[in-house]
């Protein structure tokens, strides 16, 4: 049966094509893949679209890190000095997210990382990133858990020697 | 913003001069600058509430519209209730600045006496015949000087509230949006730590505003409670009116308990002693401010050294008047953080450097795309 919320809704969406495409965009990346496309507009909001000219420095091994970055298209390089990280994945594509450790604390990023080629990223501040998990803990949860779940795996295949994406 | 390193001298003296120039900017803009304020005020205090409810799953639009919608309704009455009962109480206050310095007068005359009993020597310098005088002079004259003024001031500002409302709106429902576009245009080098700065500065104007709101209310229900137990009328109102004044450091405080000693003086004319109660109580009520309701609401958050205060009264007064001197520090603080951003961001050569290598990858990227156009691909999600 339609109902007058399920009416509107159907019309808020008809009305923001532009929208409705980014916000698909957003849900299609791993971390965000949980939330309802009501979520992912809230996420929306808070995320901030940046693109990096091929050899544009994203972030510089010793700059201390405020935030997430989410590569939506084009590759980036990472490119550490760190032993351990010279087995890792260097290449980062589509749905992969760098710079994940600084959303929980303000350290050091741990490796150089540079547009492979002409890249669009989203970046989350870790301010922001706090307030959506005060705000609104069921989006908070939904991409807390996808965080970790992924960083879970890459500490998993990095204990077991196999190639993994670093993370930084 | 009490994570920042403090400032140099040359950002602090580049801040102050901008500070100038903004006040003095903003006394040109007045009408526009007051409504804005309150409507800065109303988004910070009013964001938790639309938050809470868009979280309870009412659509921001619906939450804005109807907390705004109140404001709208409240601001209307407040004008229309108000203005004709001001304008009638312009038009008699020449009796009520009479009536009240009246009861003024005649409680410094008492307290000069008894300060004469005490000490003779005061009775030489005839300290009540000067003051009778200069209390006359200030009453003949206070119509003739600033009745005019007045009206017509207060004609230029009710309309002008209500832009708050307006404002309010626009501030709840697209801040996030300005705030994303602001930081597109910052390039890619200065990004994260721009986005940072944003964000503690966002923060801080939270906590200063609704610590400020937090702050009126407890003067106000201390200065009421003690001022009804008192006897004084209407207690409630002129706790508010004092709490409202000391918004203007110093003077503002002033002249709250100048108002209040004059009303209690006024109206227990044969009892002194109530007029000096209401001045302990008054210097109470400052004390408990400074030293317990200020560190728990506002605490330190602008960060201003007094002496750089205090010199900005000057400056601000000198510069904008009594704008200049109402909004000195609050645009200081502002200005201080906004310095520090752009020197933290810009003063940094590695970001620098960084950002000159952006441009030149971004310049050569254009001269050598094959035909298509950039602005298709750079806002690939939009």
């Amino acid at each position: 049966m339609l109902t007058l919320s399920r009416f509107s809704k159907a019309v808020h969406l008809f009305r923001t094509p532009a929208n409705r495409e980014r916000v698909q965009t957003l849900r299609n990346l791993d971390v965000f893949h949980d939330l309802t496309f009501k979520e992912a507009l809230e996420v929306d909001e808070l995320l901030h679209e940046r693109v990096y000219e091929k050899g544009e420095i994203i972030f510089e091994e010793g700059d201390i890190g405020h935030g997430i970055f989410v590569v939506v298209s084009g590759r980036v390089r990472v490119d550490p000095s760190h032993e351990l990280l010279k087995s890792a994945v260097l290449e980062i594509g589509p749905g992969e997210m760098l710079g994940e450790l600084s959303l929980f604390e303000e350290a050091p990023r741990f490796a150089t990382v540079v547009a492979a080629e002409r890249t669009v990223m989203v970046a989350l501040l870790r301010a922001e990133f706090s307030s959506l998990l005060t705000k609104n803990t069921k989006i908070g949860v939904k991409v807390l858990v996808r965080l970790s779940s992924t960083m879970c795996g890459r500490v998993r295949r990095l204990l077991r020697g196999e190639r993994h994406t670093p993370s930084l | 913003m009490n994570t920042f390193r403090q400032p140099g001298a040359v950002t602090m003296v580049v801040t102050i001069l901008i500070t100038c120039l903004v006040l003095f900017l903003f006394q040109k803009i007045i009408w526009l600058v007051v409504p804005g304020l309150l409507a800065l005020m109303n988004y910070y205090c009013l964001r938790p509430l639309v938050d809470r409810l868009v979280l309870r799953g009412v659509r921001r639009v619906w939450a804005v519209a109807g907390i705004v919608g109140v404001i709208l309704v409240l601001t209307v009455g407040i004008v229309f209730l108000l203005a004709p009962q001001l304008l009638t109480r312009i038009a008699r206050l020449q009796d009520t600045v009479d009536h009240y310095l009246g009861g003024g007068q005649n409680l410094l005359r008492r307290t000069i006496q008894t300060l004469e009993e005490v000490a003779p020597v005061l009775k030489r310098a005839s300290l009540d015949r000067k003051m009778d005088l200069q209390i006359q002079q200030f009453t003949d004259q206070f119509a003739d000087r600033h009745l005019g003024k007045l009206a017509l001031q207060l004609l230029i500002w009710l309309p002008s509230l209500f832009l708050v409302p307006y404002l309010t709106y626009f501030l709840l429902m697209d801040s996030t949006r300005l705030k994303k576009f602001l930081i597109r245009s910052i390039p890619n080098a200065f990004f994260e730590k721009s986005l940072l700065l944003f964000a503690r500065l966002d923060e801080s104007l939270r906590s200063f505003f609704q610590g400020l709101l937090l702050l009126t209310f407890l003067d106000t229900i201390c200065l009421a409670a003690g001022l009804f137990v008192l006897g004084v009328s209407p207690a409630l109102l002129l706790g508010l009116a004092a709490a409202v004044l000391s918004w203007i450091p110093y003077l503002g405080s002033a002249l709250g308990c100048i108002i209040v000693v004059l009303v209690a003086a006024t109206d227990f004319p044969d009892r002194p002693t109530i007029a000096y109660i209401c001045l302990a109580l008054f210097l109470c009520v400052r004390l408990l401010d400074d030293f317990v309701f200020l560190p728990l609401t506002i605490g330190r958050k602008l960060h201003i050294h007094p002496l750089l205060s205090v010199l900005m009264f000057f400056l601000g007064a000198t510069v904008a008047g009594g704008t200049g001197l109402v909004l000195a520090l609050p645009v200081l603080g502002v200005m201080a953080v906004a310095g520090e951003i752009v020197a933290q961001v810009v003063m940094d050569r590695r970001l620098r450097s960084r950002y000159r290598a952006a441009r030149d990858l971004a310049s050569a990227w254009t001269t050598s795309r094959d035909g298509r156009s950039p602005q298709l691909t750079r806002n690939s999600l939009d």
